[in-house]
């Protein structure tokens, strides 16, 4: 059957498999097909995760992204890989002129560095092939802001930024990176979104979705199409899910 | 800490309430010019002045000066 989606033979490693986005993305790639190493920190997540993969020959690695030593064993473990989806993220709001070191440390560990540690250590150990396809996970706020969100959507930005040097840097390989830029989908991320903002201000938010608030599924299907070659000649670019929210906005 | 001391900074925060209108029992979350940022300022500045974190759920538990006072001295304790 014709399909330029399938992600036969292609094996990815997703990042954040535990929860969420990360978890929908690792299972959906290995219903097209894929061979997938999933990766978080907390073991009983990850493999209620690993549980449902579809077929055999899957990985889970436990790894604290947040440490360069747990980065290394993460790239010893894993074999050459066809993709890269990095969807391990977390999301600290916090107003401007409060802001010391300790309370953008934590994000930026996770959101901006362990995105370029775990890239270069992938390239370096030559763990990409030719044609490999990496997907980072930024967010609506980078480009369009709101009150309390300067170190997660400045870190988001920051790798949009990032995708496009690597997109530049190892084209001649074929090698792609883009982005993908959710607006609210319905995880854990929107259950503390929901906790901080209130249920009522929350509700008031999704209702501006002429689509309605986007699901795990929705996410994970841009994520095929930028793994399979049927992107192929997509790079350095961030494709915006949002249900319309920004299109009728001025 | 004071009691005086947090209603104050609190006060402080709120650029379009007069300030005599932030007392020790005023519910925050009534006052007109209350928002979620507001919410992230308190925590903010608990965090900055104190050294002490408040989760989301007890801001939202949280009512008066009185009662993040009182969370804050619960936690001091805990340490
Ligand atoms: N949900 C939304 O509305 C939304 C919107 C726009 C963009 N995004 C982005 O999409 C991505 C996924 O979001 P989500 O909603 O799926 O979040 P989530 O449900 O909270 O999942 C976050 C994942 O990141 C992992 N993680 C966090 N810290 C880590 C660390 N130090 N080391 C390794 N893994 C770590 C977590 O695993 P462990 O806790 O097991 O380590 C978990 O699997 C994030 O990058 C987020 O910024 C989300």
């Amino acid at each position: 059957m014709y399909n330029p989606f399938s992600l036969q033979g292609k094996t990815v490693l997703v990042t954040g498999a535990s929860s969420g986005i990360g978890q929908q993305i690792a299972i959906s790639v290995t219903k097209m097909g894929a061979k997938v190493v999933i990766t978080a920190r907390n073991k009983e997540r990850l493999l209620a995760t690993y549980e449902q993969l579809v077929a055999e020959g899957h990985q889970w690695v436990l790894a604290d992204l947040a440490k360069e030593e747990e980065i290394k064993n993460l790239v010893n473990a894993v074999p050459k890989l066809d993709g890269v989806v990095h969807s391990a993220g977390i999301i600290q709001p916090f107003p401007i002129k409060f802001l010391k070191k300790k309370n953008f440390e934590p994000i930026q560990s996770i959101n901006y560095n362990a995105i370029l540690l775990l890239t270069a250590a992938l390239l370096s150990n030559k763990k990409i092939n030719r044609q490999a396809s990496f997907v980072f996970l930024s967010s609506i706020a980078s480009q369009y802001p709101y009150k309390g969100a300067a170190t997660y959507a400045s870190t988001k930005a920051a790798i949009e930024a990032f995708a496009k040097v690597l997109a530049v840097e190892h084209s001649s390989k074929g090698i792609r990176s883009n982005c993908l830029s959710p607006g609210m989908v319905k995880t854990a991320m929107y259950e503390q979104t929901e906790q901080a903002v209130g249920a009522k201000k929350m509700s008031a938010y999704i209702e501006q979705y002429p689509l309605g608030v986007g699901t795990p599924e929705d996410i994970a299907n841009a994520t095929i199409f930028l793994l399979s070659d049927a992107s192929k000649w997509i790079n350095g670019i961030t494709i915006r899910l949002d249900g319309g929210l920004l299109a009728g906005m001025h | 800490m004071q009691l005086t001391e947090l209603v104050q900074k609190i006060a402080e925060e709120f650029e379009d309430t007069p300030k005599e209108q932030i007392t020790a029992i005023t519910k925050l979350k009534d006052l007109e010019e209350w928002s979620s940022m507001h919410a992230l300022i308190i925590i903010a500045l608990i965090d900055n002045h104190y050294d002490i974190i408040l989760t989301g759920e007890e801001m939202i538990d949280a009512q008066t000066p009185t009662d993040i006072y009182n969370i804050i001295l619960q936690k001091q304790a805990n340490k």
